[in-house]
């Protein structure tokens, strides 16, 4: 409570010393998740290149309740807009309904809320098309599977992600789609199962898999955690990385590594650092009085090794 | 569990109740469990009648699929050491719920002392220390975490000991503490890329060399000496304990001490198979290694259990979670499936339990 209090106090402090200094709340779903941090520190990053535009910062730590109270600490303390990570798409409702009564702009942010056909205005979503990730990836694999002369019939596993979660679902529910495309039916799934974002259980269920002694051809994951955890399984048990095709999504430094040395063949590039910028200038505009689309999508980008080092 | 003074006996606990009946139970309801897989790998229709132990393809020497075998133990193996910790905790009458965010926060301080300079030719994009801390001999970030894990191990230990506050609360503090440490470390940036040396320690089997080598010596201590004996005192009889004139505040900071230092060890362990160390490793794994403490009949109320029972509840998830995947069961239900798992087995120990009671 003394941290609301503080941070009321100082912004409008702040409020009080420049008349045109703007003060932005930011309620994200948790800090110690990897690619919510590369989205902060993005904010951060963008916040600084700005005059005048004050950021503050809560830790919703996966708690729906904490968030909404946190909300409304924002609009208690008379912040000019309001970014949200959800922390569960579902309960965006609320958080809409108080913005809305305040007259206070929000911007979700890298999570779809539930209520997008029906937001209020002055309220935005800023996120990359979760349809285009799972299908860039897999599509890729279906290519590179065809150019290794596999097209008459290549067999594989896919791991997904939390099942709790709405990209985890988008992804898998895009790698069946293009898998049921004519041009990439020659692809079948041996067994799908969840590794929880995880590169630990992904180690642990990429082994269980290939203990079963089933040939596969490749692997696609709906991270790249879950990607490498595959990996390392699949060299500690003598496979070779060259007859796999693996694939991941977030191109992140650990993958673009596992991509130099041949290991990963695909991934796809959220650009999570850009959804943290962009939330802050759609924030912006919004409060400015602007008009915004509803959507503001940053693309998603595929990554193979003939770009990878663009990334690094 | 402050209250002691109904547990079980009195300082001369049950011999009976700690040897070799107890496990040989947990070790047939695990066959009991191998054999359920069994019968739906040869019922399931689309598992084309593949053998959950055994090697149906001719891919090994022996008759066994050894790739499962390795596979079971493996992946319980981490977990599987801070239940060894943990279960001389539960035997002395208390709890350590820390133990979870604990692995996180020591694998992120580990990781940062047992950095590579350069990642294919390139600078360590990770890096969390300057240029002294690349490429140090892997003995420092051991001793490092060891330490980390003693120094919250014995704050655990003092503040049961010494303020009396339930060891529930105790651990429950250091739980949110060690979280935080470990999101504040990097502020919530994952630390990647060891030395060579560093990625021995987890690499292939060698969780399950760590696993099996500290259970021994863990059996070691808690069977054969003092150590061992005044924590089945002290969780049998507290207070009787005390009178016969056991240091048990003493006693009960080294229990949580040598727990926290197992904790952080298989954090060492984790982050080296990993090869990169997340604020987030380490959810449920306090759950999780009481439950296999729990499955492997050690009792919460103190005094009762065994390293011995500890492994074998590790290898009972280690079979349920590879049989799930066997059997491909919808990931949807593998939750619902465990736990009730877990209850069931708790149900049928106490059941046998009391049947043995009533029979003496």
């Amino acid at each position: 409570m003394k941290k609301i209090f503080l941070a009321a106090g100082l912004s409008a402090l702040m409020m009080g010393g420049s008349a045109m200094a703007q003060n932005i709340g930011a309620s994200i779903a948790r800090f110690d998740d990897n690619g919510l941090t590369i989205m902060r520190n993005g904010m951060t990053a963008h916040i600084e290149t700005l005059d005048g535009v004050n950021l503050q910062m809560e830790d919703a730590q996966d708690d729906v309740a904490r968030q909404l109270d946190q909300i409304n600490n924002f609009i208690a303390s008379g912040v000019d807009a309001i970014i949200v990570n959800a922390v569960d798409t579902n309960a965006t409702e609320a958080m809409s309904n108080a913005a809305a009564a305040a007259g206070v702009p929000l911007v979700y942010v890298n999570r779809q809320p539930v209520n997008m056909d029906t937001l209020p205005d002055g309220q935005a979503f800023v996120a990359s098309n979760e349809i285009e990730s799972g299908t860039l990836e897999a599509f890729q694999i279906c290519r590179n599977l065809r150019a290794e002369g596999k097209s008459g019939g290549a067999r594989g596993y896919l791991m997904n992600g939390q099942l709790s979660n709405q990209a985890a679902v988008q992804r898998s529910k895009d790698v069946h789609d293009v898998i049921g495309m004519d041009m990439c039916n020659f692809m079948e799934l041996i067994d799908e199962q969840t590794a929880n974002w995880s590169r630990d259980e992904a180690q642990d269920l990429m082994t269980n898999w290939m203990s079963s002694g089933e040939p596969f051809d490749f692997v696609i994951a709906n991270n790249d955690e879950m990607a490498i955890g595959a990996i390392q399984a699949m060299k500690a048990g003598g496979i070779d990385m060259a007859d796999v095709q693996v694939g991941g999504v977030d191109a992140t430094p650990d993958a673009l590594v596992a991509m130099a040395a041949g290991d990963l063949d695909v991934t796809v590039f959220q650009d999570l650092a850009g959804q943290g910028a962009g939330s802050i200038d759609t924030a912006l505009k919004l409060a400015a009085g602007e008009d915004v689309d509803k959507t503001v999508f940053i693309p998603f980008i595929l990554v193979t090794p003939e770009n990878a080092a663009e990334f690094q | 569990m402050a209250d002691t003074s109904h547990g079980i006996g009195g300082l001369t606990y049950d011999k009976k109740k700690r040897s070799l009946p107890g496990e040989l139970n947990i070790f047939l309801a695990m066959i009991i469990i191998v054999v359920i897989f069994e019968i739906l790998g040869q019922v399931l229709p689309y598992m084309n009648g593949q053998s959950f132990l055994f090697d149906t393809q001719d891919r090994f020497d022996t008759i066994f699929n050894e790739a499962r075998l390795r596979i079971i133990i493996l992946q319980v193996s981490i977990i599987g050491i801070i239940a060894l910790g943990v279960t001389q905790v539960i035997i002395s009458g208390g709890i350590d719920l820390s133990s979870g965010p604990l692995v996180g926060a020591t694998a992120m301080i580990v990781m940062s002392f047992a950095q590579t300079e350069l990642v294919n030719g390139n600078p360590n994009p990770k890096a969390v220390f300057g240029p002294w801390a690349f490429d140090l001999p892997v003995i420092i970030p051991v001793l490092v975490g060891l330490t980390f894990g003693a120094i919250i191990g014995s704050i655990n230990g003092a503040l049961i000991a010494y303020t009396r506050i339930p060891p529930f609360i105790a651990t429950l503090g250091m739980f949110l503490i060690c979280r935080g440490i470990a999101q504040a470390w990097t502020r919530g940036q994952p630390v990647s890329f060891p030395t060579e040396s560093f990625a021995a320690l987890g690499k292939g089997m060698m969780p399950v060399f760590w696993f099996v080598g500290l259970a021994i010596l863990m059996h070691i201590v808690m069977r054969y000496t003092l150590h061992g004996k005044h924590t089945y005192a002290i969780g049998s009889n507290e207070d009787a304990a005390r009178m016969s004139g056991i240091n048990v505040k003493r006693h009960k900071v080294r229990v949580y001490m040598i727990a926290s230092m197992l904790a952080a060890f298989a954090a060492i362990v984790l982050s080296s198979k990993n090869l990169t160390a997340q604020s987030g490793m380490g959810i449920f794994y306090e759950l999780y290694a009481i439950a296999m403490a729990v499955i492997g009949g050690v009792s919460l109320t103190g005094g009762r259990g065994s390293i011995p029972g500890t492994v074998l509840g590790a290898m009972v998830f280690g079979v349920i979670q590879s049989g799930f995947t066997y059997v491909k069961l919808d990931a949807f239900y593998q939750l619902m499936a465990m736990g009730g798992i877990i209850i069931a087995a708790v149900v049928l120990d106490k059941m046998r339990q009391e049947r043995a009671a009533a029979r003496s």
